[in-house]
């Protein structure tokens, strides 16, 4: 079932746990607990943390300024957003 | 669901002066303990769980006194231990550290498969909460493949109601093939019944018929090669079968007990076959999912009713790719006419009587005061910054909107359907994060670039990123579309925003055909449930970006007014020989092609240091008229509706501001790519410019 995860991450796009549990016939909860799994093992990584940190330093936060960053799916601390990784391509 | 009975406290033992310990001696069989306390027969129990599962209640509710708390030998992890009578038995019960596999990848881990393996206790209570079961069994998954019998305690079963989801204990017990007791630890309710099912399993072991998950069926025959070479070599007790499988998932302390244990010619064929097979993991952990699958469907009933459902129902549209686009472009759409429709005639007053007014009234008040400093006030302060300040009702509903948006939870789901049609238009992949943080603001969008591997690919998406539309320039088009376009402001304002997309995905197309070669990009974003909105949190929202947005007033907008108002004085007399008039000298031929005066182009240039100045110079520029006719309508008498879209097509397509180009510079490590940018961003932005006027002329309409 994991390789079927990687199979449709592969196709490209952004997918939601939803989705994906949608084509698996699983709960959300278990694809939720599989990503969490492939990413233990190295297959996904997750990019929000890495995208936000990117962000230049400032004295009152790299998004002060934005009036969405409040509303930021990408740096919203609740929500994660996972990439493949290279090992996964592979 | 059956009915949980109370355990008696009748039933609890005393056993007092039993010592509390689990035995540590893995020879002495279960059998021989039987035979040598034919009377009293004395059984170990372990307790098996996740953390947080209800594990320690059970442990507890069973032990209540009697039970024992030390360290596991060599380990600083706690070890609990106690006692348990049932009818002519002893219970030993030992609760093992909470674990979420039995990987060994944590000293906890290692303690748990350690004790089951090597003391062999009678029976394995797994207790799982039932709320949680998907993951609760990724546990019990594991446990099944240990050689020792293993009774089912479901735990938390009321809370799986109150969720929604009604878990069939029967049915899972028939799809697992062990015995498995709902229970409601927190208040003693089906204790008793779990007792009973380990005691009826300890008396008739051949009941216990479990069904493991099995490795991904192209993994089976690895298995069966790498069992067979090691079969004889396993060290006692651990079993042959799930040494295998823990080769294959590559355990490291596994992999060093047979390497330790095998002839090197047979290790050398172990080895090389996990060399080929480094990716099995995913066949051993994805045969536990699927059998994990297997069992939901088989056993729980998902919730039907609640929040979930509401999300899921919402998102079928709100997610969809094609309704998904029509629901953000209406819900743009909904956002300009409203902002419009409540705030526009609040700007328009504002305009007239505070900012015309003001003006009007410091001219007349400083009569006798010197003329630059009537000038500076009057025309540089109240009609530069003031007029800018007068769009403070459109941008307070603009953030309202958007705050509710955010709050209600639209927000992530308008950032998904995005990608869907960046995607249909060719453009997709690691670039989109850092594009998205473009429509909050360009500078996080270019720092963003650098989650992208490929320089040359981060290159390009530096040079995409102040193509998307951020909330500066939103905002810029927000308050000067209904100044030239009254009723119909709406529609232009949104096909602004779209026209700006459209332009991002055909560069991003020729980007992605030539940079990224097609590459797939994936991403997986986790969507938060929809809920209703919060007043609070929508006000704290306005009110963090009104005061963010005044204090840029107070700041960089004042000093830019007071420069243009400068400029646009001296060396005088009157506009036209001022700076700012030889500047729209230079610009005009431009602007000709485009049916714009020098004042807009001069408003462009000064949108350099921030997006917003291009209204405080405009303001600047238009607003010293000799009637207090507002800022709007002086406009919309000077610039005919193709000249005025063409202006703002430009303003939002024209280059960033300094803090982005500075960044662009930081992130690029030179002044190159920062002269690249501006050029693109003018051939585009002039391009559109002139081609909307062009073509406005062509067809007669606006000119």
């Amino acid at each position: 079932m994991l390789d079927q995860v990687l199979g449709m991450l592969a196709e490209g796009g952004v997918h939601t746990p939803a989705e994906l549990a949608n084509r698996l016939d699983v709960s959300e909860r278990l694809v939720e607990h599989m990503l969490a799994d492939l990413s233990r093992m190295g297959y996904l990584r997750s990019v929000s943390s890495a995208t936000c940190q990117a962000l230049p330093p400032d004295d009152a936060g790299p998004c002060a300024d934005c009036p969405l960053s409040r509303a930021c799916a990408v740096c919203e601390p609740g929500g994660q957003v996972w990439a493949l990784t290279q090992k996964a391509f592979r | 669901m059956s009915e949980i009975s109370s355990l008696r406290g009748g039933a609890m033992s005393v056993g007092a002066g039993h010592s509390a310990a689990p035995r540590h001696n893995p020879t002495h069989s279960s059998s021989q303990r039987e035979t040598a306390l034919s009377e009293e027969r004395v059984i170990t129990v372990a307790l098996a769980g996740q953390p947080n599962v209800g594990k320690s209640t059970v442990f507890n509710m069973l032990t209540g006194l009697n039970q024992h708390v030390g360290n596991w030998p060599g380990k600083t992890i706690e070890q609990k231990t106690g006692t348990y009578r049932y009818n002519d038995t002893t219970i030993q019960l030992v609760d093992l550290p909470g674990t979420y596999s039995l990987t060994a990848n944590s000293p906890e881990e290692q303690v748990a498969r350690d004790f089951i393996i090597k003391e062999q206790p009678d029976i394995v209570v797994a207790i799982v909460n039932a709320a949680t079961l998907e993951r609760s069994l990724y546990l019990l998954a594991e446990l099944v493949w240990l050689p020792v019998p293993i009774v089912l305690g479901l735990n938390m079963v009321d809370v799986a109601e109150r969720e929604g989801y009604r878990v069939e204990p029967h049915v899972l017990e028939a799809a697992l093939g062990l015995p498995v007791v709902p229970i409601i630890a927190t208040r003693n309710q089906g204790i008793r019944e779990l007792v009973q099912a380990v005691d009826i399993l300890v008396r008739d072991p051949l009941r216990y018929a479990p069904r493991r998950p099995e490795i991904r069926e192209d993994h089976q025959a690895v298995l069966d090669e790498i069992e067979s070479l090691i079969t004889g070599y396993v060290p006692s007790p651990y079993p042959s079968d799930w040494v295998a499988l823990k080769l294959l998932e590559g355990d490291i302390e596994i992999t060093r007990m047979i390497r330790e244990q095998l002839p090197p010619d047979h290790w050398e064929r172990v080895h090389n076959i996990l060399k080929q097979h480094e990716d099995a993991i995913l066949a051993v952990a994805g045969g536990r999912y699927e059998w994990i699958g297997r069992m939901m469907r088989a056993a729980v009933e998902q919730p039907r009713v609640g929040q979930v459902t509401l999300t899921d129902r919402l998102d079928r549209v709100a997610t969809h790719p094609f309704l998904g686009l029509l629901v953000l472009v209406g819900i743009l759409a909904l956002v300009f006419w409203l902002t419009y429709t409540i705030a526009s005639p609040l700007q328009g007053w504002l305009d007239i009587y505070v900012v015309q007014g003001g003006a009007e009234l410091v001219r007349g008040a400083l009569a006798g005061a010197p003329p630059w400093l009537v000038g500076l006030l009057a025309d540089g302060v109240i009609t530069g910054a003031g007029t800018v300040l007068t769009f403070l009702p459109i941008l307070i509903i603009f953030f309202a909107i958007l705050g509710l948006l955010e709050d209600v939870g639209y927000m992530a789901r308008a950032a998904y359907v995005m990608d869907r049609f960046m995607h249909a238009m060719g453009l997709h992949g690691k670039s989109f994060l850092p594009l998205f943080l473009g429509f909050g603001c360009n500078v996080p969008a270019v720092a963003g670039a650098r989650i992208i591997d490929s320089p040359r690919a981060r290159l390009l998406t530096i040079q995409l990123a102040p193509l998307v539309p951020c909330t500066a320039r939103m905002a810029v088009v927000a308050l000067l579309t209904p100044a030239f376009f009254g009723r119909g402001a709406a529609l232009v304002a949104w096909g602004l925003v779209l026209l700006n997309l459209i332009i991002l995905a055909v560069v991003g197309t020729v980007v992605n055909r030539l940079v990224f070669k097609g590459t797939h990009g994936a991403f997986i974003m986790e969507l938060p449930l929809y809920h209703i909105p919060n007043g609070r949190t929508i006000g704290m929202f306005v009110w963090g970006n009104t005061t963010a947005f005044l204090r840029k007033a107070g700041s960089i907008i004042l000093v830019v007014s007071v420069i243009v108002w400068a400029l646009s004085v001296f060396p005088g007399p009157g506009l036209e020989n001022s700076v700012i008039g030889y500047l729209g000298l230079l610009l005009a031929p431009i602007g000709q092609l485009m049916g714009l005066d020098w004042q807009p182009m001069v408003a462009l240039v000064t949108s350099f240091a921030a997006k917003e100045n291009a209204i405080a110079t405009l303001g600047v520029l238009y607003g010293g008229g000799e009637e207090a006719t507002g800022l709007g309508a002086t406009m919309a008498a000077s610039i005919p509706p193709a000249a005025a879209l063409a202006f703002l097509a430009v303003t939002m397509l024209f280059i960033p501001c300094a803090a982005t180009l500075a960044t662009i510079r930081q992130e690029t490590g030179g002044w190159r790519w920062v002269v690249f940018n501006v050029g693109l961003l003018l051939v585009i932005s002039f391009g559109v410019g002139i081609l909307i006027y062009q073509g406005a002329a062509l067809i007669g309409w606006g000119v």
